[in-house]
């Protein structure tokens, strides 16, 4: 009965690829991602003993895509639970009560949504995540956490504007006013009709959120504000970007993992986005 | 008082419901507000229909909320069996909403697409404890039967699989869950065919009968009413035109907007298509209603005293009551 | 009379997960150029599809179609796709029971009307907005310089109709189709829509097809009434004869269920008891058989073919009323 596309099943098995990197990684048999091959300095493609080859630093390739898998992965959905959580709390809350409440809300999100996303990271990370002491290096534990922070905070008027929208819409179904008129505390009727039938759609944007965090930890990386000495992809990038000449591959390798698990991101919030409209058109 | 008055107040013990004064404000802007039902009084009798006729945008579904307190009206009172629900406490108005139960005009908007019928029905009897899961199971059968539903065909499935008409059945069977005293239905037949109208028509009726109820009824076509109603109440911009019972109210209207709204049926019958001229327009808009008569600027027989003067109910024959200076005689 | 739009023979039949849905089922239909035909039915009876495939708009991989349909003297369905494209706007045009969903909500009301003057006439912007605001004028929109900035959200019910009609006669069309479009009014707006349509017919010229669940909507607005039950064509006939003389049963049913001004208060309504039958399993015999009551054994057993009066009145039914049983 359930039966998907070609580009649905790619989608899905990209990402189930690229979830079992991110959690059993450690199990497959490489030395650590900053292991240094000294002997084996920017060697390409397919060469033995390293399938993708290693960088400019003599780091293998594909550990470091499977060590960067697990952290960039780790960011976004850290990311995007924390900012789906507390934007579709606040979203929920506010277009259920409206009123002032509702008003205040809606001024915060449009605040959060005016600053360009990456100007706002720029400025969180480099306000959170420097030492009073320049000379000594900031933590990759510490710059992972303010980084996930930052981007929480840049996910949570996206997704809180969604969630509002959403429930705006089905707070007006008359079966809402049907259930207070039967009794029902407000509580319950947003736990039990507003919530299960918002989440589809926060699901299908949290999809496309994973991807947006997966290139903004990216480019945030580039700017030399991310990890871009840890093992992220956007830390392989930022990396890779000096040996553009004489190892491109350095660059294209995380660059490719990225843009396909992007894409995969992309094509399956899009899929949950039409089941739900022709779940909707029936409804 | 604007324009309503109080002459068609019966004021006898055997009032179920009372309103008096009822007035609904929405706030659409910084300063701008909508005054959707004004001054409005009307009491039902034990065991009466009541209902209340006029065009979208009247005030029809507002007056009904407001009466269930969602959202409480700006001011006035609700009295219901006794107790003003406007000054009730928010925990004793939770329980004493379940006396008076509404069915609402979509019938499929009404039912969360995501639960069962099953689940739908058992709600209101889940949330106030009302027997255990078979006494529960048991009531969910015998309501699904009296509406006309056959339980083993019903129970498992989801509002969208049905028809509007089914739908609206499933709905009544949750209002009745509770054992309510009052039911107030808002255009509980419009979204549906003609040949289904009939169908929910005589359900409810039979509801009426069976259990005791007494129903406030809204609808925009005075030809739905007709059957079901005791008195008719015709609205137009959150005030009342005319109040009296069908019989009357079909066969001499007062009110050039009774009038115009029982010339706007479609009649089955070539031969008996009305020369009437139509109400023009659409109501204006009740963020600033006209001065004196609301109906004035699309009234046929406007004088100037009805741009000046704004009429009052008073009673032009035994239990006709109408706000008009120049009523049809 | 010659026939403006002749559909022969059209079976449609959908593929669904439970079976071959019959949907339409062996429709002859004609509409008389410069005629107002009514299509009367419950919801489910197969009027929109009959519509939209009369139009050649019906899409889709499940769909299994037979017949023919001519429209003003060419056959549609021999036609190519873009061929039948042609024909939309100044041939066949269409209004909807939804306005609110037929209209784009992100789009002005001047931009969604002008659309089809630019499209279709090839008229620059500032000659199709003016002329969008002379059809606006012309469905009696008030302030229709203004509405033609506002978005379909701004206006009633009533207005989206009136501009979805502007949209629909912005190309002198010779054909609309009017599906349902007063259902989801009040009736003093539906009494305005349907005078207004009358208006336009005449001063246009247009042929209507009039599609309703309402034989009170049917009685005063068309010329000629098809009454559709499970798919079929049941009962056609000039309105005024219809009405005078019914000869179908499920009509008759259908005229009695409608809640008028005229009864007693108080008392039960007719109704048609029973529900349309299961469109994947069209039975044997008359397929309002198990809700007729005139029905007889061979109503059960043998499906009734269509018969004519000599006046033209069509009718399947093997006891029709006024006739000896
Ligand atoms: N939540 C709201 N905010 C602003 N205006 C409203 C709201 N609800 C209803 N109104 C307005 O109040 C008036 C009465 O509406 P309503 O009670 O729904 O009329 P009816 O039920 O007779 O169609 C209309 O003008 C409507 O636009
Ligand atoms: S005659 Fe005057 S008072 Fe009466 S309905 Fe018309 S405008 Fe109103
Ligand atoms: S054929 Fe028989 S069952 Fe069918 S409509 Fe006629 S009398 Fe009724
Ligand atoms: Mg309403």
């Amino acid at each position: 009965m359930r039966s998907y596309s070609k580009p649905t099943l790619l989608a899905i098995g990209w990402l189930g690829l690229m979830l079992f990197f991110a959690l059993f990684g450690w199990i497959l048999p490489f030395k650590e991602w900053n292991y240094v091959f000294e002997d084996d300095l920017e060697m390409g493609l397919f060469s033995s003993g390293h399938i993708l080859g290693t960088d400019s630093n003599g780091y293998d390739l594909l550990a470091s895509i499977v060590a960067g898998t697990r952290m960039s992965i780790f960011i976004a959905v850290a990311a995007v639970g924390l900012g789906g959580l507390i934007g579709s709390v606040l979203g929920i809350f506010s277009a259920y009560v409206r009123g002032k409440v509702d008003t205040v809300m809606v001024t915060l999100f449009n605040v959060g949504l005016s600053v360009p996303n990456l100007v706002l990271a720029l400025a969180l990370v480099s306000v959170l995540a420097t030492n009073v002491d320049i000379n000594q290096a900031v933590p990759t534990w510490r710059r992972v956490m303010v980084l996930i922070i930052s981007l929480t905070i840049i996910l949570i008027p996206i997704l809180g504007r969604i969630a509002r929208g959403a429930t705006m819409s089905w707070a007006g179904r008359e079966f809402v006013t049907a259930a207070r008129s039967m009794g029902m505390k407000d509580i319950k009727i947003i736990t039990k009709h507003i919530v299960p039938n918002v989440l589809p759609a926060l699901i299908a944007v949290a999809f496309l959120a994973v991807g947006v965090v997966i290139i903004a930890e990216a480019s945030l990386s580039i700017l030399g504000v991310g990890i871009p000495d840890g093992a992220s992809w956007g830390g392989m990038i930022a990396r890779g970007r000096n040996d553009l000449e004489y190892a491109p591959h350095t660059l294209y390798v995380p660059l490719f993992f990225l843009a396909l698990t992007v894409i995969s991101t992309n094509h399956l919030g899009d899929v949950v986005r039409s089941k739900l409209d022709s779940r909707e058109a029936k409804v | 008082m604007a324009g309503s008055g109080t002459a068609h107040m019966r004021n006898t013990v055997d009032a179920v419901l009372t309103v008096r004064d009822l007035t609904v404000e929405f706030r659409t802007g910084r300063d701008k507000v909508v005054r959707a039902v004004s001054g409005l009084s009307f009491d039902v009798i034990k065991g009466e229909t009541l209902a209340i006729v006029g065009e979208s945008g009247c005030g029809k579904t507002t007056l009904a909320r407001a009466v269930l307190q969602l959202p409480p009206p700006n001011s006035g009172e609700v009295v219901f069996d006794g107790t003003d629900l406007t000054t009730l406490p928010k925990e004793n108005l939770r329980s004493a909403r379940t006396s008076m139960q509404m069915i609402f005009q979509d019938p499929i908007s009404s039912l969360d697409p995501r639960m069962t019928v099953q689940q739908l029905i058992d709600e209101p009897l889940e949330i106030w404890g009302r027997g255990d899961r078979a006494e529960r199971a048991e009531r969910i059968n015998n309501l699904l039967n009296n509406v006309g539903l056959d339980p083993e065909l019903v129970l498992n499935r989801r509002s969208y699989e049905f028809s509007g008409g089914q739908c609206q059945r499933i709905s009544i069977a949750r209002a009745l869950a509770l054992d309510p005293r009052m039911l107030i239905c808002d255009e509980p037949v419009s979204a549906l065919d003609v040949s289904i109208q009939a169908q929910i028509l005589n359900l409810l009726q039979d509801m009426k009968d069976r259990f005791g109820l007494t129903m406030i009824f809204i609808s925009h076509d005075l030809a739905v009413v007709k059957a079901v109603s005791n008195r008719v109440i015709v609205m137009y911009l959150g005030k009342i035109c005319e109040v009296a019972p069908p019989e009357t109210l079909y066969a001499k209207p007062a009110h050039h907007y009774t009038k115009a709204l029982l010339d706007s049926v479609p009649v089955a019958d070539p031969t008996r298509q009305r020369k009437a001229t139509l109400l023009q327009g659409e109501p204006p808009s009740p963020m600033n209603p006209p001065t004196g008569c609301r109906f004035r600027t699309r009234c046929n027989a406007a004088s100037a005293m009805c741009a000046e003067q704004e009429p009052q109910l008073r009673e032009v024959a035994p239990g006709q009551f109408v706000a008009c200076h120049h009523p049809i005689s | 009379m010659s026939s403006l739009l002749s559909v022969k023979g059209m079976n449609i039949n959908f593929d669904t997960s439970r079976g071959l849905l019959e949907a339409v089922r062996n429709v002859d239909l004609e509409i008389p150029a410069g005629m107002s035909v009514g299509v009367v039915g419950e919801s489910g009876s197969g009027k929109t599809v009959m519509c939209r495939a009369a139009m050649g708009l019906l899409q889709g991989s499940n769909v299994k179609r037979s017949g023919k349909v001519v429209f003003d003297g060419r056959e549609l369905t021999a036609m190519s796709k873009s061929e039948v494209r042609e024909q939309f706007g100044s041939g066949m045009a269409m209004i909807f029971q939804d306005p609110m969903t037929a209209l784009n909500p992100v789009r002005r009301i001047g931009s969604q009307v002008s659309e089809g003057l630019r499209v279709r006439l090839g008229m620059s912007k500032k000659d199709a907005l003016a002329r969008s605001k002379e059809l606006l004028e012309l469905v009696r929109i008030p302030n229709a310089a203004a509405v033609l900035k506002l978005f379909p959200f701004q206006l009633s019910g009533g207005m989206r109709q009136r501009v979805m009609i502007a949209i629909a006669i912005s190309c002198s069309p010779k054909l609309l189709f009017a599906d349902e479009p007063t259902t989801a009014l009040d009736v003093t707006v539906q009494a305005q829509i349907l005078q207004l349509l009358r208006e336009l017919r005449e001063d246009l010229k247009m042929s209507m097809v009039l599609v309703t669940h309402d034989l009170g909507v049917v009685a005063g607005n068309t010329d000629y009434v098809a009454v559709m039950y499970a798919g079929e064509v049941v009962e056609f006939a000039e309105t005024k004869k219809l009405f005078a003389d019914m000869r179908m049963p499920y009509t008759e049913a259908l005229l009695e269920s409608i809640p008028t001004i005229d009864q007693k208060s108080g008392a039960r309504l007719a109704v048609i008891a029973g529900r349309l039958p299961d469109p994947t399993d069209r039975g044997a015999g008359c397929s309002f058989a198990p809700r007729c009551k005139y029905a007889q054994d061979k109503c059960r057993n043998e499906h009734p073919e269509l018969k004519q009066d000599p006046d033209g009145h069509l009718y399947r039914c093997w006891f029709p009323i006024g006739e000896a049983k």
